[in-house]
């Protein structure tokens, strides 16, 4: 066996302590997040909001606050020595090819920690892929498609719900009511846009109707942003079913409900996949025919109980410029910052292995979030596991959660009697 | 299927497409004119979209009423834009019609960021108007209002259109097309007939933003949803011809919601680029077309 040299034993051990100082002495001030959002084209409105709602836990994360939960306190990443984060923006203009791009230069240029995003299912899926290949975490805020987490990739993170459990909450919802008042469901008319977003929704909309023995008289896709809808609310009052069921972007949900009402057809109930129709500027244009529409949704801002800290968060995104009150998506957004923020105190390092080990390790109970969820805890696929959905209903120019009914804050409105 | 629905339907599409023969005339118009496709035309329609928005939401006059107004205020548009751009692309002497291009293309692209800084990126609408949200119904066949008038209106525009061509500035306008040099030296002024031409152009494509309004929701990107159609109709109509634009129009319109009866309706445009793709074929000025 050699024997080390004293020498070099001490040359090793100053090296080390070298290297850890200059590791200290340049500890990270600011943490650069990328976020790819629509800032403008025809989904620019919604991406306009995720920046205000970033910007907000931002806020909340580098300032000093006193809001109660995970990093309500403020002062910065306490993991990092107090580090700020800085938000970069992008703008996809709601291209996949433009949102992949953005990612990347993201990345490669300004070598970010991590991106979130973005809206459109079909914008994640550029997105996710590129952040794959270069082994930095994607962390979907708000992109709702079940495919999005089944595409293999390791650095996917999704704290919030996918349209399986969405959906699954619909169904669980019309069986729920249905045993309570004695209206069943039995048919159903399902609508949706025909890009990933609205065709997942609709493909398990009808399997799960099927399995719970509900008929599907009609099952129309079309194309987003289409100048008219009006052959389609047609093609719905033809089939007449129970219960309408739209998966649709804010511009077309518009249309729809317009269209509908000029047919002079009214559905017994419309259960919409959220997105378009939980959109303030869906609900300013349509007015009065909002009026009883359901909607799935991973936020309640009503829950102020369970979620005590939903009314200081809310008043700071207001302030932020935004002017409205946090909706589904808003929520989620900011959600998905807080989650990454809790990972990086955690990393203590801005190191992408060190941040990833950290994502997979959260586990963040709901009370310490906004949403009205168990928690935060992710699958080996990188999907939240304890993110369970709400249903909302519009009513008397509200939304309200009315299911499940542990947490409703008003009875849900429900007259399909024929 | 029952008889009242495919009625309905096709009903309405025909009144849709009067509507997109609307937006397609001023296009054709300018393009018959100058040889300029005016790749702002739905930048147009959405400035008109948001002046009638913002008018109502000023002085709560009601769309329908706001008609001339709106008009005249796009005539002006049209005109300035003559003057301030278009004018001195038709100087260039090298790479013209790419220049033209890029100049439309890029007053288009100004356009639609100015109406998202000024008016933000929500969706805005029209609730409260005198149309709004009524239907009208022959029996079975329900229609709306707002869709019916705008037909209406629509086909007055198009009367205006052709007697326009039978005047004295009409006849200035087919010779100034036909060829400009030679109108110059009997003392017609160019720019004075093009900058009309680009007025009458955007007057159109205002009265259609205004009509639009009355059921339609506004944003700045809402244009290009529209002007993708009125390309086609021009092409198919005919570059130039107001009475293609008409047919096309209402072609398109036609097709497209009996399309979406009897196909899914995500299919719906497949029928019109069909039909456009066999004109193409077949007749490729377009079906009234003078090239």
């Amino acid at each position: 066996m050699k024997r080390i040299k004293r020498r070099t034993v001490l040359t090793a051990v100053g090296a080390s302590v070298g290297v850890g100082f200059a590791r200290r002495a340049r500890a990270v001030e600011e943490v650069k997040i990328g976020a790819v959002f629509p800032l403008s084209g025809n989904a620019a409105a919604i991406g306009q909001d995720a920046r205000h709602a970033l910007e907000t836990m931002a806020e909340i994360i580098n300032g000093r606050h006193n809001i109660p939960m995970l990093l309500g306190e403020g002062g910065g990443l306490s993991g990092l020595g107090g580090a700020k984060v800085k938000l970069l923006f992008a703008d996809s203009q709601n291209n996949p090819q433009i949102a992949r791009s953005a990612a990347e230069r993201f990345i490669t240029q300004d070598g970010v920690v991590a991106v979130i995003g973005s809206y459109t299912s079909a914008t994640a899926v550029t997105i996710s892929q590129i952040c794959n290949r270069y082994q930095i975490p994607y962390i979907s805020a708000d992109n709702s498609s079940p495919s999005l987490n089944r595409q293999g990739l390791e650095w996917f993170f999704r704290p919030s719900p996918t349209d399986i459990d969405f959906t699954k909450a619909m169904f669980d919802f019309f069986a729920a009511i249905g045993e309570k008042t004695g209206e069943k469901v039995q048919s159903i008319a399902i609508i949706h846009e025909n890009s990933v977003f609205g065709s997942d929704s609709a493909k398990l909309q009808a399997r799960m109707a099927e399995a719970a023995g509900i008929k599907v008289l009609a099952n129309i896709s079309y194309q987003a942003n289409i100048p008219s809808l009006s052959v389609e609310a047609e093609r719905l009052r033809a089939a007449d079913a129970d219960v309408v069921m739209p998966s649709s972007y804010t511009s077309d949900a518009i249309l729809l409900m317009r269209a509908m009402h000029d047919a002079g057809y009214k559905p017994r109930a419309i259960m919409a996949q959220d997105a378009g129709f939980i959109d303030p500027a869906f609900i300013a244009a349509v007015g009065p025919l909002a009026e009883g529409l359901l909607s799935r949704s991973a936020f309640a801002i009503d829950a102020v109980k369970q979620r005590p800290a939903i009314p200081a968060v809310n008043a700071l995104f207001r302030n932020s410029g935004a002017n409205k009150d946090l909706n589904d998506l808003t929520a989620r957004e900011l959600t998905a910052l807080q989650v990454l923020g809790d990972a990086l105190n955690r990393a203590k390092s801005t190191n992408n292995m060190a941040l990833r080990a950290a994502l997979r390790a959260t586990d963040i109970p709901g009370n310490q979030t906004i949403m009205p969820w168990a928690g935060v805890k992710f699958d080996e696929t990188g999907q939240n596991i304890k993110g369970n959905p709400v249903i909302l209903q519009y009513q008397k120019g509200q939304w309200r959660a009315v299911f499940p009914f542990e947490i409703a804050t008003a009875a849900a409105d429900w007259h399909i009697k024929r | 299927m029952s008889p009242a629905l495919i009625l309905q339907v096709a009903i309405g599409g025909i009144l849709m497409g009067l509507l997109y023969a609307v937006v397609a005339a001023g296009l054709t118009l300018i393009f018959g004119l100058m040889n300029v496709v005016n790749f702002a035309h739905g930048a147009l329609l959405m400035a008109a979209m948001y002046a009638t928005w913002l008018i109502h939401r000023s002085t709560g006059l009601d769309p329908l009423l706001q008609l001339p107004l709106v008009a005249a205020l796009l005539f002006g548009t049209g005109v300035a834009i003559y003057r301030v751009l278009i004018a001195r692309t038709l100087q260039i002497r090298v790479n013209g019609a790419m220049v033209q291009i890029f100049t439309t293309f890029g007053l288009s692209i100004f356009l639609v960021g100015l109406a998202q800084l000024v008016f933000g990126s929500d969706f805005q609408s029209i609730n409260a108007s005198f149309l709004g949200g009524r239907t009208l119904a022959f029996g079975a066949v329900v229609l709306p209002l707002p869709l019916v008038a705008s037909g209406v209106v629509s086909l007055l525009v198009f009367l205006a259109l052709f007697r326009l061509s039978r005047t004295e500035f009409g006849r200035a306008l087919e010779a100034t097309r036909e060829d400009f040099e030679a109108v110059a030296l009997i003392g017609v002024d160019r720019d004075r007939i093009f900058g009309i031409g680009w007025g009458i152009g955007a007057a159109a494509v205002g009265i259609a933003g205004v009509l639009l309004a009355n059921f339609y929701y506004i944003s700045p990107d809402v244009g290009t949803n529209f002007a993708l159609i009125a390309y086609v109709a021009v092409a198919l109509g005919g570059f130039g011809s107001i009475l293609g634009a008409l047919i096309a129009g209402l072609v398109i319109g036609l097709t497209e919601a009996l399309t979406a009866l009897v196909v899914d309706p995500s299919l719906k445009q497949i029928g019109i680029f069909l039909i456009y793709l066999a004109v193409l074929m077949f007749r490729p000025r377009g079906l009234f077309g003078k090239l």
